[in-house]
């Protein structure tokens, strides 16, 4: 969470569509507790955070990912 | 005709052959479609529950079908209870591989070095 950034990096990296089974990629653009990184600490352009945040919930869909993570209740 | 793309999360008790078995009849459903790619992930940890198991058995399926079929194809898998989960969308080009064995992960490592950049200013 430390390394807030300046530019996109799906964009520098050229992804033309964020992959909902691609967990690993996606593991990066959510805090240790499961929610979803805010743009202003991805960096990451309009169309890519809206891809990512329907591919995270996809991925959540699929247990690829957890809804929140450690939880004990 | 469409493209979509559909992935089931079977239990992970089942033989690879019943597994087949099951998607073929299930394909069966769309009738005329054309699949393009079944991946099989094979088992996997699940990050949460589901139906009381911890893991999971992973098929990726592409397929162009006619989108009359989709209904009684999801209805099949919703009443078939070795199938813990399934989703069914339109494909947008992604790949059914499993990304692990892509190996399009050259900058894998580029959150770690933006961290040890930070720390020096």
């Amino acid at each position: 969470m430390s390394a807030f950034r300046k530019s996109c990096k799906l964009c520098d990296r050229d992804v033309d569509r964020v992959d909902y089974k691609n967990a690993d990629l996606l593991r990066r653009y959510i805090t240790d507790r499961g929610k979803i990184l805010p743009r202003r600490a991805t960096g990451a352009c309009s169309r890519h955070q809206h891809q990512l945040c329907t591919a995270i919930k996809r991925a959540r869909f699929l247990a690829l990912l957890p809804y929140i993570e450690g939880y004990r209740g | 005709m469409r493209e979509y793309e559909t992935v089931y999360i079977f239990q992970s008790t089942l033989e690879p052959e019943e597994i087949d078995g099951k998607l073929e009849t299930f394909h069966g459903l769309l009738a005329d479609a054309e699949i393009t790619a079944v991946e099989h992930w094979g088992r996997r940890q699940l990050a949460y529950e589901l139906a009381g198991q911890s893991a999971g058995y992973y098929v990726v399926a592409q397929f162009q079908a006619d989108p009359a079929r989709i209904k009684p194809f999801e209805n099949a898998l919703k009443m078939d209870e070795a199938v813990l989960r399934h989703l069914v969308v339109i494909s947008e080009g992604e790949s059914a591989v499993p990304p692990s064995l892509r190996g399009d992960d050259e900058d894998e490592d580029d959150d770690r070095e933006d961290r040890d950049e930070d720390e020096e200013d």
